[in-house]
């Protein structure tokens, strides 16, 4: 990560910028909505890449400290991806975080699996029109590349 | 089906918010099917947008909006590849999109 942070740099133009859209380190939430009520929050059992944030985090951290970067402006987002119901989902994420691994193998799979069948029971007891979403905090942060005199000659 | 991605469009407001892509030659990394990539490219000259998985690119090559064609490239290619090829100082903006 730090290397491909130093590659970017040498791709930018001195008065560019880097705009990093990351994830916070925190589980998604699973939210199931009627309307405009939220009848359900539960943090989402398929949260695996804490450990993958963190390394991002210190990445950026560590060119920062360098002086290949300097941040100048930082924000917070809330991102949801709305479903019509659990499963549709859960395969949407199985999809976008596929591991190779068989659900029917994978006992963590099974836990997961066992969730988002009681939000859906949930999303159907709360009445037509309930969705399920998956609720999602996020960053965005604009970096300015800090060249030395010698590459601006 | 019906997921619907970021429908308020927070994503967006955030990403535009921070900065101006009017005129500029603009890389993103880790662009997927190119659902981020629709809501900006317009303002920009050119957008090299890159994945490395070959299904997102070829997803994100076939819903390209006609009034894009010309201003957006997909390209499959691991990041470490494509920076093998690029000359320095090719882009104003680099967008890192939820690609750790």
């Amino acid at each position: 990560m730090v290397h491909a942070l130093q590659e970017t740099q040498r791709l930018l133009t001195f008065n560019g910028c880097l705009i990093d859209i990351q994830p916070l380190i925190e589980a998604p939430l699973i939210e199931v909505y009627q309307g405009n009520s939220i009848v359900l929050v539960e943090p989402d059992p398929s949260y695996d890449y804490e450990e993958d944030l963190r390394q991002a985090e210190a990445a950026l951290t560590q060119v920062i400290q360098r002086g290949l970067f300097g941040i100048e402006a930082r924000s917070e987002f809330d991102f949801l991806t709305h479903g019509s119901s659990a499963p549709e989902l859960r395969a949407l994420w199985e999809k976008t975080g596929a591991d190779g691994n068989s659900p029917e193998e994978d006992p963590t799979e099974q836990s997961i699996n066992e969730v988002y069948r009681r939000v859906e029971e949930i999303r159907q007891a709360a009445g037509q029109g309930a969705e399920v979403a998956l609720h999602e905090r996020a960053r965005v942060i604009r970096l300015a590349p800090n060249f030395r005199k010698e590459e601006l000659t | 089906m019906t997921i619907r991605v970021d429908p308020e469009n927070n994503e967006t407001r955030a990403l535009l918010d921070m900065a101006d892509f009017s005129g500029q030659r603009v890389l993103e990394i880790g662009c997927g099917n190119g659902r981020l990539t629709w809501r900006y490219a317009g303002k920009a000259e050119l957008v090299t947008a890159i994945d490395p998985k070959a299904e997102a690119i070829t997803r994100a090559r076939e819903t390209l909006p006609s009034e894009l064609k010309g201003r957006v490239e997909f390209r499959h290619i691991a990041f470490e590849d494509f920076c093998a090829s690029s000359e320095p100082s090719s882009f104003d903006s680099v967008i890192f999109s939820w690609s750790f």
